[in-house]
């Protein structure tokens, strides 16, 4: 069993060497605040998107993702159809981009960073054992990851509401969705990404080309905004819940192969 | 840094092993990779306070060694244990009972030199003013407290090698295995390290050395193995390793020419030959050592006549004895 203090030890001393890198730091803030200020401000500041007769003209060809929300939006306006649609449904994949990048950017520079940099070695000199080197460094990708994801989603909220406010009368975030969305399947998300990272960094020599790879994971969020759009899923409660179940899974078999592929004398052999 | 006795072992232990035990030994030890025998059935033993020194040439097999000792990798044929610990069963145990310098200084560069010596110590279980105490006497011992809220990215390579070594040493491992500890270095940074190293020895630690350096293996190791292509091509004293490679010669200075002053020293019991050496005599010795054949061959030589100026044993340097037992395995390694 992995000695949690000693786990710990790993993560402070990661978070510690992440945090002075502005090459890790820059994209784990900037992407968040892209979703969750830029683009919904966008829409808040620029009435074009969301008000009058092109609201309704932009809603055009969106009949199969509107169908399933007819109930919903039964009696809204067309700008306040606009801006419920794009905030609540819309976004949410896209919003799952956030825990995805932060954590394999980390991910990949816990793991394939420290080969690069030749500290590795050192590292696996001491009694710390692999699974408390593996939790260490799976919790500094995660947690940072996890509590970016949240502050862009009380920011995300925030500027919504303001939105929504006026429109609306009422706060349209948080909602059981996005509640279900952030502490639901973000972490289960985050995870598979991390889970993902250690079994591609296991192979690799270098942190770019980790993360390189691991982008690939952002092909599945994608996958989610086209199929929303084209009304083969929306995030309501059921479908979450059913990903997050299928994340889980995920998880597991990431992590069994990311697990697999951490020895000591692979890691130091494929490093050389 | 000086070479005159600075404390860096706190304490020294002998782990699980019986009185007497070697405190490094490998038996048959064997790793292949592949298709490549990177190290082949090599079998030797460190007694406590040696210097050990491991030499060969780059891609002999000598980290190959230090990793499977270190249970950072695992024999495939062969048993070795550290500290009284099997490195195939006690992987943990053997790394809390050594300290290893890795080949490259495998320091975090963003983080200061104070912050690279707390985690480590933090992760052999070090705490509370044990851990800073023991810190603070590395760093100043090292010359490096001044600097110790700069970050390593600032420091020299001299710094970052003594920053490593006090890294290893930072929870007093009674076993170091040091990896090439001077390569890369200045003259000046590398008569610190070889200092350091001839302290601890001192101190009671013992030393594995892998090193190309055979200068600062002659100065600091007891006894040396050297390998080539994984294996071993002899084990012994530096003074062993150049009496195999030719034998000593004691050099007679005489004040004129040897003429049958030669013939005289070749009578007196266990000299092998005598050969002269412009107004010199060159003696070798059958069997006897050198050093008690030396009076007795002076003795005949001024009994003969001889006026003699100088008298001195002259052995092969380890680098001369390396380079003749290796012979032509240099280029193939």
């Amino acid at each position: 069993m992995p000695r949690l203090g000693r786990a710990f030890l790993v993560f402070k001393k990661d978070w510690r060497e992440i945090s002075r890198n502005w090459q890790i730091m820059a994209p784990i803030f900037t992407v968040p605040l892209v979703f969750a200020i830029v683009i919904p401000a966008v829409m808040v500041f620029i009435p074009n998107i969301t008000s009058g007769s092109n609201a309704i003209d932009n809603l055009q060809g969106l009949e199969n993702f509107l169908g399933p929300l007819s109930e919903e939006i039964r009696g809204m306006t067309g700008r306040q159809v606009m801006v419920y649609v794009m905030t609540l449904y819309f976004f949410a994949p896209l919003f799952l981009i956030i825990p995805i990048m932060a954590s394999s950017v980390i991910a990949s520079d816990s793991f394939a960073g420290e080969k690069e940099r030749k500290t590795i070695e050192a590292l696996l000199t001491t009694p710390l054992s692999d699974s408390e080197l593996i939790l260490g460094k799976i919790a500094v990708s995660f947690v940072p990851a996890m509590v970016t994801t949240v502050i862009a989603f009380a920011l995300y909220s925030a500027v919504v509401d303001v939105l929504a406010l006026p429109l609306f009368g009422r706060l349209l975030l948080p909602n059981f969705s996005w509640l279900l969305l952030i502490f639901g399947l973000a972490p289960t998300v985050s995870l598979a990404a991390i889970g993902l990272t250690i079994a591609i960094s296991a192979r690799v020599k270098g942190f770019r080309e980790a993360q390189q790879i691991s982008g690939l994971l952002l092909l599945p969020v994608l996958a989610l905004v086209f199929g929303q759009i084209s009304g083969a899923i929306i995030f309501g409660p059921l479908v979450l819940a059913g990903m997050i179940a299928v994340f889980a899974l995920v998880d597991a078999a990431a992590f069994y192969l990311g697990l697999r592929s951490f020895r000591r004398e692979e890691i130091l052999i494929r490093s050389a | 840094m000086s070479g005159t006795g600075r404390v860096y072992m706190q304490q020294a232990t002998s782990g699980n092993r019986a009185p007497g035990m070697p405190v490094i030994a490998a038996d048959g030890l064997t790793k292949v990779f592949g298709k490549l025998t990177a190290v082949d059935r090599l079998s030797f033993e460190v007694m406590e306070g040696e210097v050990f020194g491991l030499l060969g040439p780059n891609g002999a097999g000598k980290t190959t060694v230090i990793r499977m000792l270190a249970s950072l990798i695992l024999p495939t044929e062969g048993r070795a244990t550290v500290g009284g610990h099997d490195v195939r069963k006690e992987g943990e145990k053997v790394r809390q009972a050594i300290g290893v310098l890795t080949e490259n200084p495998s320091l975090y560069e963003r983080l200061t030199a104070y912050e690279n010596l707390e985690f480590y110590a933090e992760a052999y279980g070090m705490t509370g003013d044990a851990k800073r105490g023991r810190i603070r006497h590395l760093l100043e011992s090292f010359d490096l407290w001044q600097r110790r809220d700069s970050r390593v990215a600032t420091f020299s390579k001299g710094m970052k090698q003594k920053l490593a070594i006090a890294r290893a040493m930072v929870h007093s491992p009674s076993i170091l295995l040091l990896d090439e500890p001077t390569t890369g270095l200045d003259p000046e940074s590398a008569k610190e390290i070889k200092d350091m190293i001839g302290d601890l020895s001192r101190q009671g630690g013992t030393i594995l050395l892998s090193t190309h350096r055979l200068g600062d293996a002659e100065k600091l190791c007891s006894r040396a193995m050297i390998i080539a292509k994984g294996r071993c091509i002899v084990i012994g004293s530096p003074e062993e390793l150049g009496d195999m490679a030719s034998p000593p010669v004691l050099r007679i200075g005489l004040r004129g020419p040897p003429g049958k002053i030669a013939e005289a020293a070749r009578q007196v019991p266990g000299v092998r030959g005598v050969a002269a050496d412009g107004s010199a005599l060159l003696v070798t010795s059958e069997g006897r050592d050198l050093e008690e054949l030396a009076p007795e061959v002076v003795k005949g030589v001024v009994l003969a006549g001889g006026a003699v100026s100088s008298v001195s044993i002259s052995r092969p340097t380890l680098e001369e004895a390396y380079l003749k037992l290796m012979g032509g395995r240099i280029g193939d390694a």
